[in-house]
């Protein structure tokens, strides 16, 4: 049993090299996952200050219905879908590398979700900070940055994270774009060894572990903010 | 026109929210070390006319002139002159991811250029005044309702304002910790700092007021030094108004 276990994990992983299909498919889910968080990040800031300027002070009309129009695009379309109409349609003659591509249609989407989660805690910060802010003389844009954005984002933290751990998984679709991600690192040793239990099991395990290694230090991080203040 | 320009004076503002006038014309002057109290019911527009002061409530029409210059100019640079005019507010707003001292020092620090030590130095000395020189480390959450509005108080002070407004500052608190945050105020108003204070404290206003505005329906409807507003009023608004709070 054991010696038959060990046979197909030096089948499976070492014969061939095989394990370093995995290692490389790591390296560009990584990679995606990374890049896209911070394009999503900008995108996202950028949009709820738009959006929530506009819900506070009625100002930026333009702006907003040109974000309202992206958030219903980029939420009410799937990401695959996106990434393929990224690939074949809109980059399909830049002769951006293919990673760089992934990791554009993944930012641009997660920017959408992240947009709303920062929005949603900027508006449940109290209007009295605001207000304090102001009438010590800070200018709009000092009150967001010194007193209401360190608060909100202290706030939806945990959502934030969640957002993160969404995009880790979702990059598992690049395949489709014959990126050699994660997933399909570890379906390419399927196609190789005709065994489906070992790489895939293996491949899930993988990105459970990063998963519950993230959620650890997001506690880890929550934590050391909310001691700051009881 | 008196030789000494006031430093407020408020010409004939009104202030819409939609449909309903919370200020129908109000007009009056306010010189330099004067302490005003404003009274009357709720719904009066007495909050309202002080937010309109430093505009974080925007006046439909009107003129406030601070130090001579009309606040409701558009060219106006409006932070510029908030600086100048400190606010305390019923519910302390006070920025519950900073310490006491770091709440007191960003505003001189980033809005004056006033170095960190020269910014804690002084935040220290104002602490020590109002009693609370041992909480300086301390964040909002830790704090009482009596000692918050003390350091919302000494908040304001630290830009070193030429007037401060106080919108309710008292009705917030816990009966025994509003005799803490009065005495603050009292002091204050002792040193000549140009104060305006919405307040529902009738003995307060008494003791330190050097004139009482009383407003109903967005006007003022009497004002004059406290011992005859109090003792001597005339309008029968402000009279059946006294009879229920006192």
């Amino acid at each position: 049993m054991i010696q038959s276990l060990m046979d197909r994990i030096q089948f499976n992983f070492i014969d061939g090299d095989r394990w370093v299909y995995l290692a490389d498919g790591l390296k560009n889910t990584l990679i995606m996952t990374v890049f896209a968080l911070l394009l999503g990040l900008v995108i996202g800031f950028l949009i709820a200050i738009v959006r929530s300027t506009h819900d506070k002070t009625g100002s930026l009309r333009v702006l907003n219905l040109f974000c309202k129009v992206y958030l219903t695009v980029i939420r009410g379309t799937p990401v695959l879908v996106q990434l393929l109409i990224c690939y074949f349609v809109i980059l399909v003659n830049t002769g951006l590398p293919k990673v760089a591509i992934a990791f554009i249609a993944f930012g641009l989407n997660s920017g959408a979700y992240v947009a709303e989660i920062i929005r949603s805690g900027i508006m449940s910060i109290d209007n009295g900070q605001f207000e304090a802010g102001r009438s010590l003389g800070f200018n709009y844009v000092q009150t967001m940055i010194f007193i209401i954005l360190p608060q909100a984002l202290k706030n939806v933290l945990p959502a934030l994270g969640n957002e993160f751990i969404v995009l880790l998984k979702e990059t598992s679709v690049a395949g489709y774009i014959a990126i050699a991600d994660l997933t399909k690192g570890g379906d390419i040793i399927r196609s190789r060894t005709f065994d489906a239990f070992m790489p895939l099991i293996t491949v899930a395990i993988i990105y459970l572990v990063m998963v519950l290694t993230f959620s650890k230090l997001l506690s880890i991080l929550e934590r050391r903010l909310r001691n700051n203040e009881r | 026109m008196s030789v000494k320009e006031p430093l407020i004076r408020v010409e004939d503002l009104k202030k819409e929210f939609t449909g309903v006038h919370a200020l129908n014309g109000v007009s009056t002057k306010i010189c330099r070390g004067e302490v005003v109290f404003v009274v009357g019911p709720s719904g009066s527009g007495k909050s309202t006319f002080l937010r309109c002061l430093n505009r974080l409530e925007d006046p439909t029409s009107g003129h406030i002139y601070f130090d001579g210059v009309d606040l409701l100019d558009k060219k106006v640079n409006i932070n510029r002159h908030r600086q100048k005019m400190g606010m305390v507010f019923q519910h302390f707003n006070l920025f519950p991811h900073m310490t006491v001292l770091r709440n007191m020092t960003i505003a001189p620090m980033k809005l004056q250029g006033v170095s960190r030590e020269e910014a804690e130095k002084e935040a220290m000395k104002l602490l020590e005044r109002v009693g609370l020189a041992d909480r300086a480390g301390a964040y909002p959450s830790q704090l009482s309702g009596g000692q918050k509005q003390r350091v919302a108080i000494v908040r304001a002070l630290c830009m070193k304002p030429e007037v401060m407004l106080f919108d309710e500052p008292t009705s917030a608190l816990d009966p025994e910790m509003v005799g803490e945050v009065l005495q603050v105020m009292g002091e204050l108003a002792k040193e000549n700092m140009t104060m305006v204070v919405v307040t529902h404290e009738m003995g307060f206003a008494k003791e330190v007021a050097h004139r009482v505005l009383f407003m109903a329906e967005g006007q003022i409807l009497e004002e004059g030094p406290p011992a005859e507003f109090f003792a001597n009023p005339k309008n029968e608004r402000l009279k059946a108004f006294l009879s229920k709070v006192i």
